[in-house]
C-alpha cells in the first residue's frame, strides 16, 4: 500500500526553456509531486551539472509555479498520470541597491540613458545630468518652477565614457513650457535650443517617438501638443529680419493640439515600435489611444469595474504589445490595445498600499515591469504572477506618521531600475540575472 | 237601567263564589239565607226607587230628573242582631273551661249557649225530624239546620259534579284568531315588516355556521368516526389537558435523595469529621440543610424535626415565585434596521489617507481648493498662507501674514486666478504669480485695476508691491472686528464677508470688479455665524446660531426660516442643485434641509462625539461629509433625486479615523471635497492637512 501510495505521489514532467543555454532533455522525468520551485531548481542544475547552482522559476501553462506541484495538480484538478510539461526560465535575482545620487530638492522625474547617463528633474527647478559614478555632469537652469518630466532626444557619440559627446534632452515644468538642451557632456557648456510654450498649466508629462522626431507633451489644461523636435532655424532668419529682441532661445509652436480628455492628464507615452500611435492617461478614469498621424482619438479605455472608479490615471507606461497603468486606488493595470472591448482589463496588480505613481517595463522581458508607487516602494512584477517578484523598499523612509516618502518617478533601464520622489535621492537598483559565464 | 243590571250580575256572581267557599260542615243557613234576602231585597228597592223619579223644568227648560233619597236600610243587616263571635279561626277547645265563647263585636263576653246533655240531644234527634240536616256550629256553639240549595251543594260536591247546577262546561268556543281571514278583523295593524324581511338573527346563526365551515371547525360530507366504547386505561397515548394560557405552574419541590433515606447506604453517612464541618458552618453555607442518619428501621425513625421551617421555606416559595408571565420579543434586531444600501454598492468616495501636507506650524483654521482641482490653498494660526499642489503634496508657495488667517476661498471664477484672504479686519485679494498662464494674470488684472472707491464701511486700498507677492487689492472694514468667513458668488465677481463681532456691518458684500461694497442689511439678528450664496438662485444663506434665514437678494426680502433645532451652528454647506443644505452644529448634530419639504430639519444625524466643526458637499458625486472635533470625518451618501416624490437618501458610508490627531480637544477643523475627483481633503489643529482618497 505504501509503495503504491509513493507512486502516486510522483507525476511525469518534461522541462522546456526558451533560453537555449539551459536546454535539458526533452524526455519525460517521473519527478514527486511535492517539490516546490526549489526542488525542480536543484533537479535542472543537476541535470545541467553545474557547480554553481544557477535559481530557476518555473511555469505552466504560462503561470508561475508558487505552490508544490501536488498542490498546483489538485487545484486545477489534474491526473497524475499525464505528461506535465513545465517551462523554466531563469529567475530574477533580488535587486541590489547600487548607489544613491544626493538631490537638493524632490525629485519628479528620472530618465536613464544606456546605462551610463541618467536625466533628472527636480522640484528645485534644475534638470541634471549624472554619470554612472554619481558626479552631476551638468546641471541645467532655466526653468522657473519645478521640473515635472524629462526626456532624452538624443546622444551623439561613440566612445564608451561618452567623452566629447552631445545630447540633446528635453524637461518640461510647471512654468507652462518644455525646453529643450543640447548639453555638452564634456566641457560642462550647455545651451537652451528651443522653448516650447503653448499650454496653459502645468505641464505634466512629455514621451519622445521611438524615432525621436516628434515628442507630445500633456498638461493639466486637458490638451495634449504635439512637438517637432527638429530645429527651427528658418525662423531664427525671419526673426532676425524682423528685429525683435533676439534671445539665445526660440519659441516653438505645437504642431498639433489634441482634446479628448476631460480634466487634467497626467502622463502620455508613444508606442514603442509604432510611431504613430500614442497613449494618454488622466484624471477622468480613462486612458486614450491616438492616431499621431490624423490626430484622432483611436480608442477610449474607460476603467470602470463594479464597485471602484476612483482610478486616476498616474503613469503609462508599454511594452511591445501591453500598456500598464498606474492607479490611484493603489492598482497597476495591464491592457491589451489591441482589444476592441474598451473596459477590458488585462490583468490588476494589486500589493501597493497608496496611489501607484509611475510604472515602467522592462527592456529585456517582456513579461515585467516595475512600479513605484506613494507609499514608498518599488515593487518588480512578472506579469504571470499576480504577486509581486520583489519589493524594494528604501529602509531610511522609516517615518513617524504612517505616511511614507512619495515615489513619483521609476525608470527601468536596461538592467537598473531608476526610482526618485520625496527623499531627494536618486536610487539606483541592480537588477542583473545571474550570468552563467561568471 | 243597564248600570243596574250589571250590579245585579255581579252580586249574583258574589253569590254563587260565597256558596263554593263555604265548608260543608260549617256552614250557618242563617248566614246564607240572610244575604240571599238582602239582595232580593236590594232589587225591590231599586225597582221602587226608579218609580219614584220626578222631573221638573230646569233653568234651561228641559226637564231635569230629580233621584229619591237612597235608603241604606242598615236595619235590614241581620249582622246587627246577632252577636257575632270574633275569636276567628282558633281550636274552640281553648274556650272549654270558659264560661263563654268569645267575644263579639264590642268586646263583650258571648256566653255560652246552654248545651243540653246527651239524654237531650237523643230526645231532639228522636222529636225532630230534622235533625239530621242539623249541622253545629262551633263558633255559636249551637246547631243550626241546612238548607236545600246547601244540601244539593253538598250532594253535587259528593258526586263529584260541579257545585253549581247552573255551570256548563261545555260551552261552544268562539273562535276569536282563526287561521280564516276575516271580513272584520279584530285587529286592523298592516302586517308587519318583520313578516317580509329575512330574519337578522337567523342570518347570524346561519353566518356562524358559514365561518365555521370556512375556517374548518365543521366538515362538510364528514362522517363521524364512532368513538371506540373502549379504551385503554393505562395507555401513554392520552395527552395531558392543556394548560390555561394563564396557568404558571407552581414551582416544584425537589426530590429527596437517597443520602435522605431513614437507611442510606453507608457511602452517604458522613463521617465524624464531616459531621463535625457541617455543624461549624453557618446554615447559610450549608451544602444541604440535613445530616444523613442512619436508623434500623422505619419505627425508629423520630418525628421530622425541621417541618415546620421546611412548609415555611416552601410557602415562601409559593410567595415569591413570579407569577407574571413576560413574553419575551422575539424580534430579530436586525430586521429594526432601515433597508440601506451596501456601501459597497455606493462608491466612489474617499476611504483611506493618501498624502498629508504637514509645513504649518499652527492650527489650520481653513483652507480651499481650486476650481480645477489641482491647487490647495491653506491658511494657518501661523500667519502664514501656503499653496499646495494636491496630486504630490508639494508647497508651492507661502504668504507670510501680520495676523492669523482665518478664512481663504478660491474665486470660482475659472477664467481669473485670484484668492481671497480675511486677515483681522483686512481682506486681500492674491493673485498666486507663475501658477497661471499669461493671458490669465492678465485677465485677473485687469479685472480688479479700477475702482479703489472709500466708502463709509470699507476701504478698496491699492497695495503696493513690497506689501506682498501677488497682491492686487486690499478691503479695510471700517469696522475693526475680526472676519471670520469669505465666501464668493458663483460667478466670482461678489464676495461676501462675515465679521460675527461687527454688530450691522457683519455681513458685507463686496463687488470685486467695481470695488463697490454693499450693507444688505441694516440690523441682523442674533449673531452670525455663516453665509453662503445660493448656487444658482439669487438667494443668500444667513445662518446665525439657532436659525438658517434665507433672502432674496433681487426682491430684497424674507423668503424662509430654516428652524435647526440646535444650540449652536457651525457650519453651513448648500448642494449644488440648491434645494438641500446641510448645517453642523457645535451641540455634536448634522442636520439635513430639504427646502421643498419644511424648515424643520428632514433627518438630524448624531454620530459624532463631539462638537461638528465643518460640513461639506461634493459639487458633483452624490457625497457630503463632516467632520468634528473627535478627530473623525464622517462621509455620507447623499443622493438628491429630481423627482419631487421621492426624498433624499443618506446613507453613512465610511468614517475616516486615525489621520488627524486631537490637540487641546480640536480635532479637524475643516474639510473640502475634491471638485471633480471623490477625494475629501481635512484640515486639522494639528498643523497638516490631510487627503483622503
Amino acid at each position: 500500500m505504501d509503495t503504491l501510495q509513493e507512486e502516486e505521489n510522483q507525476i511525469q514532467v518534461r522541462f522546456v526553456t526558451q533560453q537555449k543555454e539551459y536546454a535539458v532533455t526533452d524526455s519525460a522525468i517521473l519527478v514527486p509531486t511535492k517539490l516546490r520551485r526549489y526542488g525542480l531548481s536543484e533537479i535542472i542544475n543537476h541535470l545541467l551539472g553545474f557547480e554553481k547552482p544557477v535559481p530557476f522559476d518555473f511555469m505552466i501553462d504560462n503561470q508561475f509555479l508558487r505552490t508544490s506541484l501536488e498542490e498546483y495538480l489538485q487545484t486545477k484538478e489534474l491526473s497524475t498520470e499525464n505528461i506535465l510539461t513545465i517551462e523554466y526560465v531563469e529567475s530574477m535575482l533580488p535587486p541590489t541597491s547600487l548607489s544613491t545620487f544626493q538631490h537638493d530638492d524632490w525629485i519628479s522625474a528620472v530618465k536613464g540613458y544606456n546605462k551610463s547617463l541618467f536625466l533628472t528633474g527636480s522640484y528645485d527647478n534644475h534638470v541634471r545630468i549624472f554619470n554612472t559614478s554619481g558626479e552631476c555632469l551638468q546641471t541645467l537652469l532655466g526653468h522657473i518652477a519645478p521640473i515635472k518630466s524629462v526626456a532624452w532626444v538624443s546622444v551623439t557619440g561613440k566612445s564608451k565614457n561618452y567623452r566629447n559627446e552631445h545630447a540633446i534632452c528635453l524637461s518640461a515644468s510647471q512654468d507652462r513650457s518644455i525646453r529643450s538642451w543640447q548639453v555638452s557632456l564634456t566641457d560642462g557648456q550647455y545651451t537652451p535650443l528651443y522653448d516650447c510654450k503653448g499650454h496653459k498649466e502645468s505641464v505634466e508629462c512629455i514621451s519622445v517617438n521611438s524615432s525621436c522626431t516628434e515628442f507630445a507633451s500633456v498638461s493639466l489644461d486637458s490638451s495634449i501638443l504635439l512637438w517637432t523636435t527638429i530645429q527651427p532655424e528658418a525662423n531664427e532668419e525671419i526673426e532676425k529680419k524682423s528685429k525683435r529682441r533676439k534671445l539665445n532661445k526660440d519659441i516653438l509652436a505645437p504642431i498639433a493640439t489634441m482634446r479628448g480628455h476631460v480634466g487634467p492628464i497626467s502622463s502620455v507615452m508613444f508606442d514603442k515600435n509604432d510611431s504613430n500611435k500614442m497613449y494618454s492617461g488622466g484624471w477622468d478614469h480613462s486612458i486614450r489611444v491616438w492616431d499621431v498621424e490624423t490626430r484622432t482619438n483611436i480608442d477610449t479605455k474607460v476603467c470602470f469595474s463594479s464597485y471602484i472608479c476612483d482610478k486616476t490615471v498616474l503613469g503609462i507606461a508599454c511594452s511591445d504589445n501591453l500598456i500598464a497603468s498606474g492607479h490611484s486606488d493603489k492598482l497597476v493595470r495591464i491592457w491589451d490595445p489591441r482589444t476592441e472591448d474598451s473596459a477590458m482589463v488585462k490583468l490588476t496588480l494589486s500589493s501597493h498600499k497608496n496611489w501607484v505613481s509611475c510604472v515602467s517595463w522592462s527592456p529585456k522581458s517582456q513579461f515585467m515591469l516595475a512600479s513605484g508607487s506613494y507609499d514608498g516602494t518599488v515593487k518588480i512584477w512578472d506579469i504571470r504572477s499576480r504577486t509581486p517578484l520583489y519589493t524594494i523598499q528604501n529602509s531610511n523612509s522609516q517615518e513617524k506618521n504612517s505616511l511614507m516618502k512619495k515615489l513619483f518617478c521609476i525608470d527601468w533601464d536596461f538592467d537598473m531600475i531608476l526610482s526618485g520622489g520625496e527623499d531627494n535621492q536618486l536610487h539606483l537598483y541592480g537588477t542583473k540575472t545571474l550570468d552563467i559565464q561568471s | 237601567m243597564k248600570r243596574q243590571r250589571d250590579k245585579e250580575e255581579t252580586s249574583s256572581d258574589e253569590i254563587i263564589s260565597d256558596n263554593i267557599d263555604v265548608d260543608t260542615e260549617d256552614i250557618s243557613d242563617e248566614d246564607i239565607e240572610g244575604t240571599i234576602s238582602s239582595a232580593m231585597s236590594d232589587c225591590e228597592t231599586f225597582d221602587q226607587k226608579e218609580a219614584q223619579v220626578q222631573y221638573e223644568i230646569g233653568a234651561n227648560g228641559y226637564p231635569r230628573q230629580i233621584w229619591p233619597e237612597i235608603d241604606p236600610i242598615y236595619e235590614s243587616d241581620t249582622s246587627t242582631e246577632e252577636p257575632v263571635n270574633t275569636v276567628g279561626n282558633i281550636p274552640m277547645e281553648w274556650y272549654d273551661d270558659y264560661p263563654h265563647i268569645g267575644y263579639d263585636i264590642n268586646g263583650k263576653k258571648i256566653m255560652k249557649p246552654a248545651t243540653s246533655d246527651e239524654l237531650d240531644k237523643f230526645l231532639n234527634n228522636m222529636e225532630d225530624p230534622d235533625s239530621w240536616l242539623c249541622v253545629k256550629d262551633v263558633l255559636s256553639q249551637q246547631n243550626v239546620k241546612l238548607s236545600e240549595e246547601e244540601l244539593e251543594i253538598i250532594r253535587r260536591i259528593q258526586m263529584g259534579a260541579f257545585p253549581d247546577p247552573n255551570y256548563d262546561p261545555y260551552e261552544p268556543t268562539i273562535e276569536w284568531f282563526t287561521s280564516k281571514p276575516e271580513v272584520m278583523p279584530l285587529n286592523a295593524t298592516p302586517e308587519p315588516k318583520r313578516r317580509f324581511v329575512p330574519s337578522k338573527w337567523e342570518a347570524k346563526r346561519i353566518m356562524k355556521i358559514v365561518r365555521a365551515i370556512r375556517q374548518g371547525r365543521i366538515v362538510l360530507g364528514k362522517t363521524q368516526t364512532p368513538k371506540p366504547r373502549y379504551y385503554s386505561l393505562w395507555t401513554d397515548n392520552d395527552k395531558p389537558r392543556e394548560e390555561h394560557i394563564m396557568q404558571i405552574p407552581a414551582p416544584k419541590i425537589k426530590l429527596p435523595e437517597h443520602d435522605e433515606s431513614y437507611n442510606p447506604p453507608a457511602e452517604y453517612l458522613p463521617t465524624d469529621k464531616e459531621k463535625e464541618e457541617w455543624e461549624k458552618m453557618d446554615p447559610e453555607d450549608r451544602e444541604k440543610n440535613y445530616l444523613p442518619q442512619k436508623y434500623p428501621c422505619l419505627r425508629a425513625v423520630p418525628a421530622y424535626g425541621r417541618f415546620i421551617q421546611d412548609r415555611f421555606n416552601r410557602c415562601l416559595d409559593l410567595y415569591l415565585a413570579p407569577r407574571m408571565r413576560r413574553n419575551k420579543l422575539n424580534i430579530d434586531p436586525e430586521s429594526l434596521l432601515p433597508k440601506l444600501p451596501n456601501p459597497k454598492d455606493l462608491q466612489p468616495f474617499p476611504t483611506s489617507i493618501t498624502l498629508s501636507y504637514d509645513a504649518h506650524k499652527g492650527r489650520v483654521r481653513e483652507f480651499s481648493i481650486d476650481p480645477s482641482g489641482i491647487w490647495l490653498l491653506s491658511g494657518s494660526d501661523d500667519k502664514t498662507i501656503r499653496m499646495w499642489e494636491i496630486t504630490t503634496g508639494r508647497c508651492v508657495k507661502t504668504w507670510d501674514m501680520d495676523e492669523i488667517v482665518h478664512s481663504v476661498a478660491w474665486c470660482p471664477n475659472k477664467d481669473i486666478c485670484a484668492f481671497a484672504v480675511a486677515i483681522s479686519n483686512k481682506v486681500i485679494i492674491i493673485s498666486p504669480p507663475a501658477v497661471c498662464d499669461d493671458e490669465t494674470t492678465n485677465l485677473t488684472a485687469q479685472y480688479v485695476a479700477s475702482g479703489f472707491n472709500t466708502e463709509k464701511n470699507v476701504e478698496w486700498i491699492k497695495p503696493s508691491t513690497e506689501q506682498g507677492d501677488g497682491f492686487l487689492v486690499i478691503v479695510q472694514h471700517a469696522h475693526n472686528k475680526v472676519i471670520k468667513q469669505i465666501t464668493w458668488h458663483r460667478k466670482g465677481d461678489y464676495f461676501a464677508t462675515v465679521a460675527p463681532d461687527a454688530g450691522n456691518q457683519g455681513i458685507l458684500i463686496h463687488q470685486l470688479s467695481r470695488h463697490q461694497t454693499q450693507q444688505p442689511f441694516r440690523r441682523t439678528k442674533g449673531m452670525v455665524q455663516r453665509v453662503m450664496f445660493h448656487p444658482i438662485k439669487p438667494l443668500f444663506f444667513v445662518a446665525t446660531q439657532t436659525f438658517v434665514r434665507i433672502y432674496n437678494l433681487v426682491k430684497q426680502e424674507l423668503v424662509k426660516t430654516l428652524q435647526s433645532g440646535v444650540k449652536w451652528i457651525s457650519s453651513l454647506d448648500i448642494h449644488s442643485m440648491g434645494d438641500n443644505i446641510i448645517i453642523g452644529s457645535y451641540d455634536k448634530r448634522l442636520c439635513w434641509f430639504d427646502l421643498d419639504l419644511s424648515s424643520r430639519p428632514y433627518k438630524a444625524l448624531r454620530f459624532h462625539s463631539k462638537a461638528i466643526r465643518s460640513v461639506a458637499f461634493h459639487k458633483r458625486l452624490p457625497l457630503f461629509a463632516s467632520c468634528s472635533d473627535d478627530g473623525t470625518i464622517q462621509i455620507f451618501h447623499g443622493m438628491v433625486y429630481n423627482d419631487l416624490l421621492q426624498n433624499p437618501l443618506i446613507v453613512p458610508v465610511k468614517i475616516l479615523k486615525a489621520g488627524h490627531e486631537v490637540v487641546n480637544n480640536l480635532g479637524v477643523l475643516h474639510c473640502e471635497f475634491h471638485p471633480t475627483q471623490p477625494w475629501i481633503i481635512s484640515s486639522g489643529a494639528d498643523h497638516s492637512l490631510k487627503l483622503w482618497t
